[in-house]
């Protein structure tokens, strides 16, 4: 469809474009994966949040719309103890925030990858963020990935003691990946 | 004059500086983990654990300095008067130390890499993990840890009774051989 419009628009260079359909698609959990990777004690500590999904939307070549979550409930770390505590209080609270989520406000092209500005909402702290993604794959199969950091403390995760970033450290470099499915 | 080799009465300097050393990072380590495992999950724990595990490496690392010393250099004989049987027994304690030494912080070190909580070198330098992080392996080697350091503990007991019956039973001289001064005269 999207390769029969781009055809059309180049035959008649007219209204096609423009009213190119969005195609929107849906955040394959199944064939993905979020991890995050944060500094213990001079050594990186990796974690994965294996309940996620959402929206990418695309017109023509472009993507339009980013509108995905994730649930802090989820967090596995391979250890029960760390688990339990990073979906308690003083970290996520996953019972009275269940959602981490990314809204776009707009999405541009920086020279080979593109990145969508929006709003970051993780334990009710509602932040502007920049985040830059890679749309691979081609139309037929889509694989949305990248990377970017944060820093935990902005959003209140790590209250208490766990504020010193000595031995848990601030910065926290999420990775994301996951193949993408038309709606 | 300090000797730094072994004659054949006495040990060095260098082989007692390590056994020293070894011996009181050894009693650190066993003190510190029972601390640090009793914790509740906390930075407490968290600090305290990065600690044990840098000082464990540390362990590690004189024990197999200590080891090549020991192929470099090797220690006096026992005294001729010791029986036979009491000869085995030492040699086995000793070899039964010398594999603990290196089993207990070994499974401590494959423990941490199991767990994805690597050591550090007190910040300074990360040290590399031995195996993949594998949940699965996490109780096992916890389990293994702990018997290693209990046996550690329950050979190092009879180390220390056996160095105590030479130098109060047999007056022998044989626990004067690690300490660098000389037995008290006329002994
Ligand atoms: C001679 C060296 C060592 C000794 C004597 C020693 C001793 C101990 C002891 C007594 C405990 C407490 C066990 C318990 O009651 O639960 C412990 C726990 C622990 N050790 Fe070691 N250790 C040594 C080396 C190491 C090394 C090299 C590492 C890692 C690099 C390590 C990692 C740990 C960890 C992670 C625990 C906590 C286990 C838990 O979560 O309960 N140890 N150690």
């Amino acid at each position: 469809m999207a390769a029969a419009c781009r055809a059309l628009t180049l035959l008649l260079a007219l209204a096609c474009a423009p009213e190119a359909a969005a195609q929107c698609y849906a955040v394959d959990a199944a064939h993905g994966s979020v991890t995050f990777l944060v500094d213990q004690a001079g050594a990186p500590f990796k974690g994965a949040f294996r309940r996620f999904g959402g929206t990418l939307c695309l017109q023509g070549d472009a993507v339009t719309r980013i509108d995905v979550w994730l649930e802090p409930a989820s967090t596995d770390t391979g250890l029960p103890e760390l688990d339990a505590a990073l979906k308690g209080g003083e970290f996520f609270a996953a019972d009275q925030y269940p959602r981490v989520s990314f809204k776009s406000a707009s999405i541009d092209m920086q020279r080979d990858r593109e990145v969508a500005r929006g709003v970051l909402e993780i334990k009710g702290t509602r932040r502007e963020a920049a985040i830059p993604f890679r749309l691979q794959g081609g139309a037929a199969k889509p694989v949305v990935s990248g990377s970017f950091d944060l820093n935990r403390l902005d959003y209140g995760i790590g209250t208490g003691e766990w504020s010193n970033t000595k031995w848990l450290g601030g910065e926290v470099t999420v990775d994301f990946r996951a193949a993408l499915s038309p709606e | 004059m300090p000797r730094f080799r072994n004659s054949s009465e006495r040990y060095g300097i260098i082989a007692q500086a390590l056994h020293w050393l070894i011996a009181a990072l050894v009693l650190a380590q066993v003190a510190l983990g029972l601390y640090a495992a009793k914790l509740p999950l906390g930075l407490a724990r968290l600090e305290w654990l990065s600690r044990h595990k840098a000082l464990g490496v540390t362990v590690l690392a004189l024990v197999l300095v200590r080891l090549a010393w020991r192929l470099l250099d090797r220690p006096p004989a026992l005294p001729d008067a010791m029986p036979a049987v009491e000869r085995r027994a030492a040699l086995a304690t000793h070899r039964l130390l010398y594999a603990l030494l290196v089993l207990a912080p070994l499974a401590g070190w494959l423990l941490a890499s199991a767990s994805g909580l690597s050591a550090s070198w007190f910040g300074l330098f990360r040290v590399p993990d031995l195996i993949a992080k594998n949940p699965s392996l996490v109780a096992p080697l916890k389990l293994a840890h702990k018997i290693f350091v209990a046996l550690l503990v329950l050979a190092v007991v009879l180390h220390v009774a056996a160095a105590l019956r030479h130098a109060v039973v047999r007056r022998d001289g044989v626990l004067h051989r690690m300490l660098p001064w000389q037995p008290p005269a006329g002994r």
